[in-house]
């Protein structure tokens, strides 16, 4: 989850009417949701069961072959980028890949580029091996072409829609924001594999990313 | 030599000095290097923010937590001469009203800032209602002493805006107090800095230096080490050092003998100085994109409003509790000097980088701490209005 998970104040009632209920097929099948939280989000999401955030703005977590890096873009502080440059050092898993709220690249019309995190950011992804980025935050879908070496996509649409929301320039590889959309994700040791899928079932893209030979 | 003889060969050295030259002159004086500097970041960000930001993130802490030292022992000095005899803010009597009026402009600013986001469910940002305590105190100045000259409103202002930033690095306290960075040892070296310097005042040392760089670096490096702002490292020295009276209405100005004592020397030497490190923080904060705009920005700007209207509201009440103006400051007047305190600018931006990360919920804020700089014109068209200071056609009668 990329954050802007929940946009009313955050309380047992609320986490039950937009989360659990809406969502209740995939969780009594088990599917772990790990969040980041965004600006709309109340700090103390952090410690609500259902996102598994165990308290914390920032944490790694392994899935298979991959490292996720789950970061606090709203509070982007000394200490947190220091943890991720330890973390990214250590980290020894074949994918490496960050997701936060607010995009370093989108071509979104309301947002659209965090420049002031990429210079913070970009340098530690490039130096550290991260090979895939994910964002929310514009309310579109988007996925941009490598920018030095890292794929980065906007997944913003999956709550609210901004229709006429991207405006595509040349960094952009596709994008959509005529419905709401979801990100599918398959990975292994060399490959991962990905759909973004329309609210009415279409895929409206797709495509494999091959891990990097020098990662 | 002899002492005399010295005073007297430096006082000549001081008038020898060379004037800057007239625009230079203007721009100095009336500290427009920090509009400037933050005009130029903005448009730098907007252009190519790619290298504005990398400029930006490297010069952050020796600008914001050095060169911002002299600006705020330049400005802790300045309001303690006012304090003295022939000050604008001597008489003690005339400091209720602006007390109360900083406590009401604060309330409507958080209550304006804190209502918005709510509305908006942005909580993440509730926590920066501090930062709507700021108030511009130098550009402010300039601005009510531009309409209305030597006038209570010019001292009604310095003392509101003064309490008012005290109030925001008050309810910022906490943030550092609690943030877990703190190194500890740094009492020793605050008392070590406070105490050499009253050890400093007692014997009469009349030069600035050993005050700025010994007991002033102590001073920075106690408030770095516990998490505060160590850009605040001189405003519990200046206290220490000898002081001048000064006349009604020339504060912030540098047309005075600089040599003949410690603090007056201190600003003749750092006045320019200090401009520089306005021109810097302006440049190194203020670029903002016009895409960071959201639901902060506006808070900051609703925040602006609700402090004008707080700062009027606090005045009634003072005045139906028996509370007293100062003569010739009526409800004309005080429109205007509320709308000139609603500019948070330098205040702000400082208040804002101290809380925030750099990120998008500071961008938001610094944007809207720009946009509050729209009072100026507001204060102008009020004055012009309501027919006060340099538009009252009592003061200049129109020519036959």
């Amino acid at each position: 989850m990329l954050g802007d998970n929940l946009y009313r104040h955050a309380s047992p009632q609320v986490y039950d009417s937009a989360f659990e209920r809406p969502y209740a097929p995939l969780l009594t099948e088990h599917v772990k949701f790990v969040a980041v939280l965004g600006n709309h989000d109340s700090p103390e999401s952090v410690n609500y069961p259902g996102w598994n955030m165990n308290g914390q703005r920032y944490f790694s977590f392994t899935r298979g072959a991959v490292r996720f890096f789950a970061l606090d873009t709203n509070l982007l502080d000394a200490p947190q980028l220091q943890w991720l440059e330890q973390t990214l050092k250590t980290a020894r898993e074949p994918w490496k890949i960050a997701y936060f709220h607010h995009p370093i690249y989108s071509n979104g019309r309301r947002h659209g580029s965090d420049v002031e995190l990429r210079v913070r950011l970009e340098p530690l992804f490039v130096r550290h091996g991260i090979q895939v980025v994910f964002a929310g935050h514009d309310h579109m879908y988007e996925r941009l072409k490598p920018q030095k070496g890292i794929t980065y996509f906007v997944s913003g649409a999956g709550g609210q829609l901004r229709q006429d929301g991207v405006r595509p320039s040349e960094t952009t590889a596709t994008a959509f924001d005529q419905e709401q959309s979801f990100l599918l994700l398959e990975v292994d040791d060399l490959a991962m594999r990905f759909r973004a899928i329309s609210r009415r079932g279409a895929v409206i893209d797709s495509g494999t990313i091959l891990r990097q030979p020098s990662t | 030599m002899t002492t005399h003889a010295i005073r007297l060969a430096r006082s000549a050295a001081a008038t020898r000095r060379p004037a800057a030259p007239g625009l230079l002159h203007f721009v100095s004086r009336h500290y427009l290097l920090l509009p400037i500097g933050a005009a130029a970041a903005f448009l730098w960000a907007n252009t190519a923010p790619e290298s504005y930001f990398t400029f930006a993130r490297l010069l952050a802490f020796p600008v914001n937590a050095i060169a911002m030292v002299f600006f705020f022992g330049l400005l802790a000095q300045e309001l303690l001469e006012e304090m003295m005899p022939g000050g604008a803010l001597h008489h003690r009597r005339r400091w209720p009203v602006p007390l109360v009026a900083a406590a009401g402009g604060t309330l409507g600013a958080a209550a304006a800032y804190t209502a918005w986001l709510k509305s908006a469910t942005v909580p993440m940002m509730l926590g920066g209602w501090p930062i709507m305590a700021g108030i511009d105190l130098v550009f402010a100045y300039f601005i009510v002493r531009a309409i209305f000259h030597r006038h209570p409103a010019v001292s009604f202002l310095l003392l509101l805006a003064v309490a008012s930033n005290a109030i925001g690095f008050i309810a910022l306290a906490p943030t550092f107090l609690f943030d877990g960075s703190r190194a500890g040892g740094s009492g020793v070296l605050m008392t070590a800095a406070v105490g050499l310097a009253a050890w400093l005042r007692r014997k009469h040392v009349r030069t600035f230096w050993p005050y700025v760089l010994v007991c002033g670096a102590l001073s920075w490096l106690a408030l770095y080490l516990e998490g505060f702002p160590p850009a605040l490292a001189l405003v519990p020295i200046v206290a220490f050092m000898p002081h001048t009276r000064r006349r009604l209405g020339e504060l912030f100005e540098d047309e005075v003998d600089a040599t003949a004592d410690t603090p007056r020397h201190y600003e003749h030497v750092w006045h320019y100085h200090v401009q520089i490190a306005l021109l810097l923080f302006g440049l190194v904060n203020a670029g903002v994109l016009v895409t960071g705009y959201d639901e902060g920005t506006t808070a900051t700007v609703l925040a602006a409003l609700g402090k004008t209207a707080g700062i009027l509201l606090a005045v009634a009440v003072a005045l139906v509790l028996g509370l007293r103006l100062p003569a010739h400051l009526g409800w004309r007047e005080l429109v205007v000097v509320a709308l000139a305190a609603s500019i948070g600018l330098t205040f702000s931006l400082y208040f804002a980088i101290a809380l925030f990360p750099a990120g998008p919920l500071l961008a938001q804020i610094k944007l809207g701490a720009l946009l509050t700089a729209a009072a100026l014109p507001l204060a102008f068209g009020a004055a012009w209005l309501l027919r006060v200071g340099r538009f009252d056609p009592r003061r200049h009668p129109p020519r036959r």
